[in-house]
């Protein structure tokens, strides 16, 4: 899919940040329309059907993670939450409450590029795996047989434990995608007690070590500290 | 002249008081019939036609038509209905007139007793519940409820009032009204019926309304007036500063006798009409342990009635009961003692001088009075005699029967070795004397000397095997023997309940001593309730529950059971909740074993300072009083906690106010910190800023792109500054709010690399990960901070080439049986190093390495407070150390936490 066909939505009320990341969506050809209030926005999102939201969560008239629980009822758009309130609580939030990506106030351009590359080629990936109702997944060297319940990587089958393998079938159903502790130990435990979240670190750290070449500087599930894990997308993925 | 300023902080005490207390008007009458009700109904209407809001509380149903007449017109409220072991009863409303709140409530009968199951056991607890409320009331009360003449109304009518108020209320009323008729006419209107309906007008009645009593009650009636009215003008003669002086004190002696309270009642009319301190003094004798109900009941109903009549109660312990009121006397500076005539005149074998005698003997210094009250008193002597015999221990009697037959046993062995008789009666001497030691009584002694005697006489004296004796001087000797064993005996038991007494006493001081160094110890609110609650636990072997109060509203209590008891939720429950509440409230004990809500489990007292309530304390009572050193005990306990609690208060809110200035110190500096270092970098970047908008042709592209770098640096910056700065603001009252999840110690220093490596990306950055999975619960982004902190500190203060190492490892400690381990994180430069002589001050705020705050860019000394603050938030510790060969190690470690894996 090419850039110029995905449809960006920012919404922000600041004016110089606005101009900011418009004048950043012109230099690299986004189409986008922007909105300054939470009721424009619904009503953009309505009209304009954008393919991307970048939302800002502090609007003068509704509160963020009600515009995201909003669109949410209708559209499956993916929704980047841009926040100035450094609190993890926030963005756990608004991930729980359906959105896909979050960025922190200040942000750099170059970052909020990359996740909107990132973001867009999920899209692509999503619109291709409805056509074709997957038995694999792929990803970069990461290979998993939903079928034969095994996990490949770069050919060779890797030896998982039922929770491993539980967890990367959930990161394989949401690439991409910011999966907060709370989901995920909701997922695989079916509860989300402080001592599951204590064994989801270990888990993952386990995890990452058979999957990653470098544990050290992960590529394939990035952590975010305070908020959750996200699986990210290998580029050569086809 | 000056008036006693004691007398003048009363008075100050009283007015203030008046400011928000409602006023009392009392329609005062001398016998039923006379029209108060009438009166005070008519005074109601009146008010209600000045434009006052007037509700009527309760006037009694079978009220004579005429006046019933009378309540057409006034606001009258529902009386409260009360079902009562099935049978339904009617009474006041209290809580009713308080909801409603009007100015005056109209409430008849003052001395009624409420219905069992009602708040309080008399109205007049009730009306003086109105008054604090700030409720004016008008009620009404014969001249037989009061008190203190309840006894001289009973001598001339012959009839015993049962219902009665206490004095104070009637002298404290704001207004009382007489109200009088002739005795002829009241009798006119019995005769027509208007005062009971004719059935009820029995021979009794007509007797009391005889001409000759109703002329005595009205006698008495004015006179309790004219004397209200002169102690009013008394008062006011004391404010308005001019010649008083009393030095008197008024000891009247408590007892279990009938005759008692008239005793009583004489000493408080005289110490008010002395205008003297009043005290009423219970001397406790060994004796008195042995109290039968009857007796236990009357001499509670004798303090009471003397605290009732204004005494202060004080309890003495001592077998000597002249010696103890005198000590007491000179040690209270008591000028007047009262007692009755039977002390005076009974004396027991003759032996000893009679009470009265000793005194004067005991205090010279005394005036003794003399009450006649003899009468009553000698049949009840007889009585207690009778009635005390039957009690017998059955231990006690096996007990001296068994030394009984041991003495016969060692007699007869002695006379089969012809041993001389003086050796047989020394060993049953010595039996009585043993006897004496291990029974409760004296009677047990007394009856075995007499028994030893018999024994004695019955085996050993010629003739054998009868009570006959050939030897003429055989009765010298049996009555020798008596005396003897009866002399020691007595002595030995008198020994006995010396060291009781003694015992009792020592414990007394003990428990009061202990209470006090404990709760001097105890610090903390929490630890002062603890001590208190355990110390009244161990005085009354009752559970304690204790509702701290704070701003006048109950917290949650706090329970302590007996040792091996279980606490019970009905300890807690609403009732008792509410009668604690209304403690705190009233500021007054109540529950069990008070008139107050007597039907609680728990008997509740405030824990106060003057009028300040610190808490409540109940005592789950099991049915029995309080003994009334136990009472004087816990109310110098419940005392000393109340002054703990107060010492503890302040200093918290001193502490307080201590921080809270401490931590405006620390905004203000930061804000002048900040100011400053806000201020340069955004010269800068606004300076460039302009420089490429008005000459952006003029630059070559290199001086641009300097430019440029510059801005974008200073707002980088910026954000670093901003995000310790909103670190900074999460440090309130001293301590951080954390938000703590366990996280991989790996990760998060991970996170924070990505972030330095991203902003320095020509500085090395080395970093070791830990060998082994470390979980620590932290707030991730305030310990990503530190790492940041930590590391930025080193690139700031090292040249460029040199490399910052980062390490994360493990470090055990605790006990082989539970391990303990720390995650601890390193980084360590190759710097200069720091002089250890700044090392100790290198983690306070504001410190910067030059020490000067002045032109340094980035001198926010902040950054390793702050590390400081977070870390220790976290319960970790940090530290500075030197880097071999050159350079610091900062060194930071948290507390790990296990993770259990369970998966195979």
């Amino acid at each position: 899919m090419k850039a110029n066909a995905i449809c960006i939505m920012i919404v922000e009320d600041d004016p110089a940040v606005r101009n900011l990341m418009t004048t950043t969506m012109e230099t690299q050809h986004y189409r986008f329309c922007s909105a300054r209030t939470g009721e424009e926005a619904l009503a953009k999102a309505v009209s304009q059907k954008p393919d991307i939201i970048l939302l800002d969560l502090g609007l003068p008239d509704i509160d963020g993670i009600a515009i995201i629980k909003k669109i949410r009822s209708w559209s499956g758009a993916p929704i980047i939450v841009i926040s100035a309130r450094s609190e993890d609580q926030d963005k756990i939030e608004a991930l729980d409450a359906g959105a896909d990506d979050y960025l922190t106030k200040p942000f750099s351009v170059d970052e909020l590029l990359a996740r909107l590359r990132a973001t867009v080629r999920r899209i692509g990936e999503s619109r291709k795996a409805k056509d074709q109702d997957q038995a694999v997944f792929v990803n970069g060297d990461l290979k998993i047989d939903y079928a034969a319940g095994t996990v490949y990587l770069r050919g060779k089958e890797l030896h998982v434990t039922p929770i491993e393998y539980k967890l990367l079938v959930l990161f394989s159903h949401n690439p991409g995608k910011v999966l907060t502790h709370t989901f995920i130990t909701k997922e695989v435990w079916g509860s989300n007690w402080e001592g599951d979240v204590a064994s989801l670190r270990v888990y993952m750290a386990t995890l990452r070590k058979k999957i990653e070449k470098d544990p050290a500087s992960p590529q394939v599930i990035q952590t975010h500290v305070g908020v959750g894990y996200r699986m990210m997308q290998s580029n050569t993925s086809t | 002249m000056r008036a006693d300023p004691d007398q003048l902080l009363k008075a100050i005490g009283t007015e203030k008081e008046e400011g928000h207390r409602g006023q009392l008007k009392i329609f005062f009458g001398y016998a039923a019939g006379v029209g108060k009700t009438y009166a005070m109904l008519e005074a109601a209407h009146g008010a209600l036609e000045a434009g006052n809001d007037v509700v009527v509380g309760y006037v009694e149903p079978h009220t004579r038509p005429q006046t019933m007449a009378l309540l057409d017109g006034l606001p009258v409220l529902p009386v409260k209905k009360t079902v009562y072991k099935g049978i339904t009863l009617s009474g006041f409303d209290l809580d009713g007139v308080i909801a409603r709140k009007p100015e005056i409530a109209v409430v008849d009968e003052l001395a009624h007793t409420n219905a069992a199951g009602s708040r309080h056991t008399k109205r007049y607890q009730d009306v003086e519940e109105l008054l604090k409320a700030g409720i004016n009331v008008y009620t009404t009360v014969n001249v037989q409820h009061l008190e203190s003449l309840g006894d001289r109304v009973a001598a001339i009518t012959g009839v015993v009032v049962r219902e009665r108020i206490p004095d104070r209320i009637f002298d404290n009323a704001d207004q009382v009204e007489l109200v009088d008729i002739e005795p002829a006419e009241l009798i006119t209107r019995l005769g027509e019926g208007k005062i009971y309906r004719e059935k009820q007008a029995s021979q009794a009645v007509k007797h009391f309304f005889s001409g000759a009593n109703l002329t005595a009650l009205r006698e008495i009636a004015l006179r309790r007036c004219a004397d209200r009215v002169n102690r009013i003008s008394e008062n006011v003669r004391i404010q308005s500063n001019s010649t008083y002086y009393t030095d008197e004190h008024i000891l009247v002696c408590l007892s279990s006798s009938p005759t008692n309270p008239k005793i009583i009642r004489t000493a408080a009319r005289m110490a008010q009409a002395f205008r003297a301190r009043f005290s009423a003094l219970y001397v406790a004798t060994p004796e008195a342990e042995d109290l039968d109900e009857e007796d236990a009941r009357r001499l509670k109903n004798n303090t009471h009635l003397a605290e009732q009549l204004g005494a202060a109660i004080e309890t003495v312990t001592g077998d000597d009961i002249a010696l103890q009121i005198a000590e007491f006397a000179r040690l209270s500076g008591v000028s007047k003692i009262v007692v009755g005539r039977s002390n005076a005149r009974h004396k027991r074998f003759g032996l000893k001088a009679n009470l009265t005698e000793q005194l004067i003997t005991d205090a010279p210094e005394l005036d003794v009075y003399i009450i006649p009250d003899e009468k009553t008193n000698q049949r009840v002597n007889i009585k207690r005699t009778l009635r005390q015999a039957p009690r017998i221990i059955v231990s006690d009697v096996v007990k001296s029967f068994l030394i009984l037959i041991a003495a016969t046993t060692i007699g007869f062995l002695f006379y089969h070795l012809h041993f001389s008789e003086a050796n047989i009666i020394t060993v049953y001497i010595l039996s009585v004397l043993i006897t004496a030691i291990v029974t409760t009584r004296r009677s047990y002694s007394l009856v075995s000397s007499l028994i030893s005697v018999l024994i004695f006489n019955f085996c050993f004296t010629d003739p054998k095997w009868t009570f006959n004796a050939y030897d003429s001087g055989y009765p010298v000797t049996f009555a020798i023997m008596f005396i003897a064993a009866f002399i020691t005996s007595s002595l030995a038991v008198r020994i006995k309940q010396h060291a009781k007494q003694s015992a009792l006493v020592a414990y007394r001081t003990k428990v009061l001593l202990d209470t006090n160094q404990f709760i001097q110890k105890a610090s903390g609110r929490t630890a002062i309730i603890a001590v208190t609650a355990g110390q009244i636990i161990k005085l009354l072997d009752q559970a304690v529950v204790f509702y701290p109060v704070a701003g006048g509203q109950l917290e949650t209590p706090q329970v302590f059971p007996k040792t091996n008891q279980k606490p019970d939720l009905a300890w807690t429950c609403d009732n008792e909740r509410a009668v604690a509440a209304w403690v705190c409230k009233n500021n007054k004990r109540a529950g069990a074993t008070t008139g107050t809500l007597g039907e609680s489990r728990g008997l509740y007292h405030a824990v106060r300072v003057n009028q300040v309530v610190y808490g409540v304390v109940g005592v789950m009572m099991c049915g029995e009083d309080l003994e009334a050193f136990q009472n004087s005990i816990l109310l110098s306990i419940l005392g000393e906690c109340a002054l703990a609690l107060e010492n503890d208060k302040v200093s918290r809110e001193r502490e307080q106010a201590a921080i809270m200035a401490k931590n405006e110190q620390l905004r203000a500096n930061l804000l002048r910190a900040i100011s400053h270092d806000l201020r340069t970098p955004l010269t800068a970047i606004s300076g460039n800023a302009s420089i490429l908008m008005a000459n952006s042709g003029d630059l070559s592209e290199t001086q641009k792109l300097r430019l440029e770098t510059d801005i974008h640096d200073d707002a980088l910056w910026l954000i670093n500054l901003v995000e310790n700065l909103l670190a900074v603001t999460r440090i309130e009252d001293g301590t951080m709010n954390l938000t703590l999840t366990p996280e991989l110690m790996d990760d998060v220093v991970e996170t924070a690399l990505t972030h330095l490596r991203r902003d320095n990306p020509e500085k090395k950055i080395l970093y070791q990960p830990s060998p082994e999975m470390l979980v620590a619960k932290m707030d991730a982004h305030l310990i990503v901070q530190v790492i940041i902190n930590l590391v930025d500190n080193g690139i700031k203060y090292t040249p460029p080439q040199s490399a910052i190492t980062v390490r994360v490892y493990p470090r055990k400690k605790g006990t082989a049986r539970k391990p303990l381990t720390d995650v601890v994180v390193e980084v360590a430069d190759q710097g200069p190093g720091i002089a250890d002589a700044v090392k100790p001050r290198i983690f306070d705020m504001f410190y910067t390495g030059e020490n000067k705050i002045a032109d340094n860019r980035r001198s926010l000394g902040l950054g390793l407070a702050l590390c400081k603050s977070i870390v220790t938030a976290h319960n970790g510790t940090i530290a500075v150390y030197d880097n071999k060969p050159v350079g610091t190690i900062f060194r930071f470690s948290l507390p790990a936490k296990e993770v259990s894996i369970d998966e195979g």
